[in-house]
């Protein structure tokens, strides 16, 4: 787009016979607002997914700018002494902010989104414009170092874009400034507009009328601009890709180095309690809660288990995990980025999974049994428990945890050999009269609630084997109980999971795991529920495992002393599903296959996550080489097809020539050549068909010899004509003016003109060449 | 009649207006432009609103346009006391005839230049609307023809406005277009001193065209084809004028259909049968801005003729061109 400034025009468009329609100055200025309040609504809606409490502060910007672009002159109304105390204000109100919450980042935050604010309800010059560009960066920076999320990456793009419009349009309006000073120091008053006071109404904010402008702004388009600038786009991207390509990979131990910053809150993911007292409805989330990439999708269960925590303490109506539990049986916190397991190293070929732990899910990783060794993407603090086979964070991540896993080992049995030895202890113990308390056979309960219990085990007839048990249990409860994500208590005195378990109210999962391990304890076994999730989709698109928050599940673990181990038991798991629990292979993937349009977006994730946010060294290399083989293998195909092609060729010349040949030959060639003519004719064949079908009401002649005509009209930049060349341009030219804009009855042999018009400016492009 | 301009009605034209050129060019010097657009002018059957300063010109362009036309020229001074009956003619009554006879005024010509039109009365001034209009005048219910062709040469002093009345919106629509005559270069200048004639009536202009070949060439003009995309230019300059806040009220559907008329004058005069966009550029700042007022009013007439200028200047450059 160009610009122009009144009735200045550049020597260019004085010269040009076709004049492009061009922005005024104040069009300019007020695209260079809404440019400007775009980029700072970009800026400050980070806040959505930035951990920092700036929530006031991003609604009054969003509704201050909203304001300012939809009234653009309210600015003005602000009095003058709130320019005056702005900036000790802002100053006030961060050392303020630092010294009441301690905190660096969300202070430097909250500052940045206060500038943003002002300078999006004050009219800006060109240095407030680059500021607006570098206080948007820092947050879209800081939220992006945060969070790694897609969809910082959209916003990025989306910044990008707009910060480069809006350069483009500060340079131009910059630029026409400056030839208006010097337009002005000549005398032309009244006819410029002048950037007013800081406070004052400049002169564009007077009358803004945003469709207008659109409709300017799509007069003036020129798509050589819009070209221009989606390539310097595309470049900016390009060369950021090859850059993060390129450079080398270093280990940012950045969730150590930002967590000194920042201080972040658990949000609504998983809680170590679970209370019945007051069941409440369960919310049905679909938004992805783990993403898994396998290395060998055959060894995936058809319905796997992802644990995350367990909760042995039943008190007061609820269970959590017991406060010995949470002390002695998690080890001490580490720091690191690797963590042995319990697994014992296999044979062969180990799978690798990777998980993609999504933020606000849990502190609690998802792990679907033992495993050998885990390995973090980056530095985390943690507390690993070889006894529950569960590893906790610190605090629940702000952004996405990624973890790798191998020698995973998800059978249905959790071995162990630690609860096994306090097991027997306890047993000889009770045996000897000194029983203490083991959390996991715990129950305390008045005696109304163990007579309902034990007439409830009555029913079911307790075996002595736990699979026994587990299975009978499963029956009775899924045969008296309904399933229902708004579960009823009946009420009542006593226990209200003893209640609900008497009764043939529907229930959740949690109120299921809850009765079977209530009931196990009261049938003499140890027995604790566990948390995570089960089953989830395979992606069809990204081949990976998506689990989702609607996934969430509690079952119930079951001590067999006699094999050292923990069984599941989950009366919800289908009996085909249970069958099927330890099942893997292409089967398994196929029952779980999704090609949704939802899935289609979660690849998007994938990817994201895969290429961009764990994209290590290793990774660099493998895609550098990949590369690599993918050009040599272009190279060496194209080269090969080259070589075949010219050996038929020969091949075909030295053939005996014969009449059939030479008639083949000939007519190829007759071929190319009509091709050539129906092409060189196609526009007046097409414009008659489509005026005969009432198509485009643009006859192609006339564009064509409009065309023709704007380029002869170009002025030449290198002096004189040759006379004949001149004299022949000047017949043409008159010839192509009649073709354009004359009377269609009154053309002659339009076909004729267009050629000699073409011949016309070849003759120009050749003398210009030998010229130079 | 033909849709088009014949090949020899075209041919017959340009000898026409080419002789009718060269002799208004032997009598005024250095002034090829605005002699070019005073044929637009006359072609297009329009009246002529001259802007300058006394003495450039303005009374010799008329008369060399009457006499090189073989039309009658009549010239009247307009002033404060000037009645409208002075200017269209008045019915006396006859002694013998024993009834009122019609005396017809100044405006029963070929060429009436109206001199100092703002110095008459807004009255007197209106007088003029219906002849420009229509080409006669009604006295005592009955109407009177002027002479044909008609043109109306009116001039005004864009400096001194003291003690003058300026014409009101309804009268300047009628003009179709507004000139400067502006100085002559030095060397024109020093080719005028040189000359012995004082006064315009002094000249030796012979008629190089008749009335019937201007009144051939009018005809003419209706003729000239406009392509659809050239409308759609002089449409979207004229819609430009309504949405520019610069204004205070955009161009009159008169408007546009003057710049139209004109713009196919001149193709005429430049010996085309088919309108050019550049006739359309060429002629709309003489053809529409006498007829925009600004949106700020200001006491400087000549600030306001600039700010209309600059303003529909801006407007042409930013209104593309069909290419």
């Amino acid at each position: 787009m160009k610009t122009d400034l009144g009735n200045y025009q550049t020597a260019a468009s004085r010269r040009s016979h076709f004049r492009r329609p061009q922005l005024a100055l104040d069009e300019m200025r007020q695209l260079k607002w809404l440019l400007g309040g775009m980029l700072i609504l970009l800026s400050v809606w980070t806040v959505f997914y930035l951990d920092v409490d700036a929530w006031t502060l991003m609604g009054l910007t969003t509704l201050s700018v909203l304001a300012g672009l939809v009234w653009p002159a309210w600015p003005a109304r602000l009095p003058r002494i709130f320019h005056t105390l702005a900036f000790p204000f802002i100053v006030m109100f961060f050392i303020g902010d630092l010294w009441l919450k301690g905190e660096m980042l969300p202070a430097m935050v909250r500052l940045d989104i206060l500038l943003l604010l002002y300078r999006g309800i004050s009219y800006r010059q060109r240095r407030d414009d680059l500021q607006v560009i570098v206080l948007g960066l820092f947050l879209i920076v800081v939220a992006g170092v945060l969070t790694v999320s897609l969809t910082f990456a959209v916003q990025i793009l989306a910044f990008t874009g707009c910060a480069l419009a809006f350069l483009l349009v500060i340079t131009l309006t910059d630029s026409v400034e400056v030839k208006a000073t010097a337009e002005a120091k000549k005398g032309l008053r009244g006819l410029i507009t002048w950037n007013a006071p800081e406070t004052g109404l400049p002169a564009w904010a007077e009358r803004v009328d945003w469709r207008r402008l659109g409709r300017r702004l799509r007069a003036v388009a020129d798509w050589r601009v819009l070209v221009l600038g989606g390539i310097l786009f595309a470049g900016v991207v390009g060369v950021s890709a090859l850059l993060f390509l390129a450079i080398p990979r270093f280990q940012m131990d950045n969730s150590l180095f930002l967590e000194r910053f920042i201080s972040k809150k658990a949000r609504s993911g998983f809680n170590d309690t679970i209370k019945f007292g007051d069941v409440s409805e369960i919310q049905q989330d679909t938004s992805v809660a783990l993403s898994v990439d396998v290395s060998d999708p055959k060894q995936v269960p058809a319905a796997p288990y992802w644990r995350m925590l367990v909760l042995d303490d039943y008190r007061d109506g609820g269970f959590r995990l017991s406060p010995r539990m949470s002390k002695e049986v998690f080890a001490r916190e580490r720091t690191g980025t690797a963590l042995r397991g319990e697994a014992r190293p296999k044979l062969g070929l180990q799978a690798q999974w990777t998980f993609y732990m999504e933020s606000g899910v849990s502190r609690y990783l998802p792990l679907p049994g033992r495993f050998e060794q885990l390995r973090f993407r980056e530095v985390q603090n943690f507390r690993p428990s070889a006894e529950l086979g569960v590893v906790a964070l610190r605090a629940e991540p702000a952004t996405m945890t990624a973890y790798r896993v191998e020698g995973m080992d998800f059978a249905e049995a959790l071995p162990d050999p630690i609860f096994a030895e306090r097991w027997k202890s306890w047993s000889e113990s009770a045996a000897g009269g000194r029983a203490e308390g083991l959390m996991q056979r715990r129950l305390e309960l008045n005696a109304a609630d163990r007579g309902a219990l034990a007439r409830v085990l009555a029913q079911i007839g307790v075996g002595k084997r736990p699979e026994e048990f587990s299975r009978a249990a499963s029956a009775w409860l899924t045969s008296n109980h309904g399933y229902s994500l708004s579960p009823k208590i009946p009420g009542g005195a006593g226990d209200a999971l003893v209640r609900w378990t008497a009764s043939r109210e529907a229930g959740h999962c949690e109120l299921f795991s809850g009765a079977m391990v209530v009931l196990a304890r009261e049938a003499g076994f140890a027995a604790r529920v566990v948390i995570g999730f089960r089953g989830g989709s395979w992606n069809g698109y990204s081949n990976n495992f998506t689990v989702r928050n609607s996934d969430a599940h509690a079952w119930a673990e079951i001590w067999d002393a006699g094999r050292g181990a923990w069984l599941r038991a989950d009366a919800l798991a289908p009996a085909a599903t249970a069958a099927d629990a330890a099942a893997a292979g292409d089967g398994a993937i196929a029952r779980r296959l999704d090609r949704s349009w939802t899935a289609r977006f979660d690849s998007l994730r994938v990817f994201w996550y895969r290429r961009i946010v764990s994209f290590d060294a290793r990774s660099q290399v493998e895609t550098l080489q990949a590369v690599k083989a993918a050009t040599e293998t272009t190279g060496k195909r194209l080269r090969e097809s080259l070589e075949r092609a010219v050996a038929a060729l020969k091949a075909w010349l030295a053939g005996p020539w014969d009449a059939r040949r030479v008639a083949g030959l000939s007519g190829v060639i007759a071929g190319l050549v009509g091709a050539g003519w129906a092409m060189r004719n196609f526009r007046f064949w097409m414009r008659d068909f489509r005026w005969g079908r009432g198509g485009r009401k643009v006859d192609p002649v006339r564009r064509e010899a409009g065309r023709l005509l704007a380029r002869l009209r170009e002025p030449l930049s290198d002096g004189a004509r040759a006379a004949a060349g001149a004299a022949e341009e000047e017949s043409v030219r008159l010839e192509l003016e009649r073709l354009r804009f004359g009377p269609q009855a009154t053309w002659t042999q339009p076909e004729a003109v267009l050629r000699r018009a073409r011949g016309a400016l070849k003759t120009r492009r050749r003398e210009r060449v030998s010229r130079s | 009649m033909s849709d088009f301009v014949s090949p020899p009605a075209l041919a017959e034209s340009r000898q026409a207006i080419d002789r009718l050129r060269a002799a208004m060019r032997r009598t005024i010097k250095g002034k090829d432009e605005v002699i070019e657009q005073v044929l637009v002018c006359l072609v297009a059957g329009g009246h002529l609103l001259i802007e300058d300063l006394p003495g450039l010109g303005k009374t010799t362009l008329a008369y060399a346009l009457a006499r090189s036309t073989e039309c009658l020229f009549s010239r009247v001074q307009f002033t404060s006391d000037l009645l409208p009956s002075d200017v269209t003619g008045v019915a006396i009554y006859d002694d013998r005839e024993r009834s009122f006879v019609f005396k017809p005024g100044p405006v029963f010509a070929n060429v009436v230049l109206a001199d100092e039109i703002n110095r008459a009365t807004p009255k007197t001034q209106s007088a003029l609307l219906e002849v420009m209009d229509r080409a006669r005048v009604t006295v005592d219910g009955v109407a009177h023809a002027v002479g044909s062709p008609f043109m109306v040469f009116a001039t005004q002093n864009p400096v001194d406005y003291e003690g003058t009345f300026p014409l009101p919106e309804s009268q300047m629509d009628r003009f179709l277009m507004r000139l400067h005559m502006g100085y002559p270069l030095p060397a024109d200048e020093l080719e005028i001193l040189r000359t012995a004639r004082t006064g315009y009536d002094a000249i030796k202009v012979d008629a190089v065209v008749t009335k019937e070949e201007v009144l051939r060439l009018q005809a003419l003009v209706a003729q000239v084809f406009v392509e659809d995309s050239v409308l759609d230019y002089i449409l979207r300059i004229v819609t430009a004028t309504r949405t520019e806040a610069e204004f205070k009220a955009g161009v009159s559907v008169r408007g546009g259909l003057a710049l139209r008329t004109a713009a196919q004058a001149r193709a005429l005069v430049l010996g085309r049968d088919f309108v050019l966009p550049d006739d359309v550029s060429a002629l709309a700042a003489a053809t529409l801005t006498h007829r925009l007022a600004p949106a700020r009013q200001t006491s400087d007439a000549l600030e306001e003729r600039r700010v209309v200028g600059a303003t529909l200047k801006r407007i042409l450059a930013n209104v593309a061109q069909p290419s």
